[in-house]
């Protein structure tokens, strides 16, 4: 598997802007390219939620009053958080997908997300998912 | 042994050390070595699970109580 020249390739969809949902992916799409790794990132549905400018995720829930104590901590504990972990995955070379058809269906227009994410439909993440050595649906 | 750089990622939690590793070994010339120490639980199993996927060399892991120095060789 893999593109031919040995290096590994991994593939996650995001459906979700939960909190968790939002750092697990950059969390595993980081080391993946600390891992030598290709690592492509498809955001749909809510997960698009994630690739807009500004946007802060929040714990789930009756959770969600407490999104900035876990902020702090993480902070505290130098674990990093989701606008670091955004900058990072771009500056390792995480390539970021939104979906074609979440955009129409949520309003969000290109200049809506952040620099760098390409706007793609399911064929091509499909393509990518067809040739990656892991694909994990977040 | 010599070594060549030293990263300090005691406090920094997982992803953070091996992150910095890869940054931080790209900058050295091949077959100079890298001296991470580290005190992330999870790095004593990443560090090798790293190397062993990167292709660089691990020369060796020495624990300190909870501190382990990685020496890493550029492959």
């Amino acid at each position: 598997m893999g593109n031919g020249d040995g290096k590994k390739k991994i593939a996650m969809v995001v459906s979700e802007c939960s909190f968790d949902k939002a750092l697990m992916p950059l969390i595993l799409g980081s080391s993946g390219r600390a891992l030598d790794a290709e690592v492509h990132i498809f955001f749909t549905f809510f997960g698009l939620n994630l690739l807009k400018k500004g946007f802060k995720p929040k714990l789930k829930g009756l959770m969600r009053p407490f999104t900035g104590m876990m902020i702090r901590k993480m902070k505290k504990e130098k674990v990093p958080v989701f606008e670091e972990l955004i900058d990072q995955c771009r500056e390792l070379g995480v390539k970021f997908y939104a979906c074609s058809t979440s955009m129409k269906l949520m309003n969000v227009k290109k200049e809506d997300l952040i620099e760098g994410c390409e706007v793609a439909g399911a064929a091509t993440f499909l393509k990518i998912a067809l040739d990656a050595d892991v694909t994990l649906f977040i | 042994m010599e070594v060549k750089k030293t990263l300090d990622t005691r406090g920094m939690a997982c992803p953070m050390p091996i992150v910095k590793a890869k940054k931080a070994i790209e900058e050295l010339n091949p077959g100079e070595v890298l001296e991470v120490i580290a005190d992330d639980p999870g790095a004593k199993e990443d560090f090798p699970a790293w190397c062993e996927q990167t292709g660089h060399i691990l020369l060796e892991i020495k624990e300190e109580g909870d501190v382990i120095r990685v020496y890493i060789k550029h492959k």
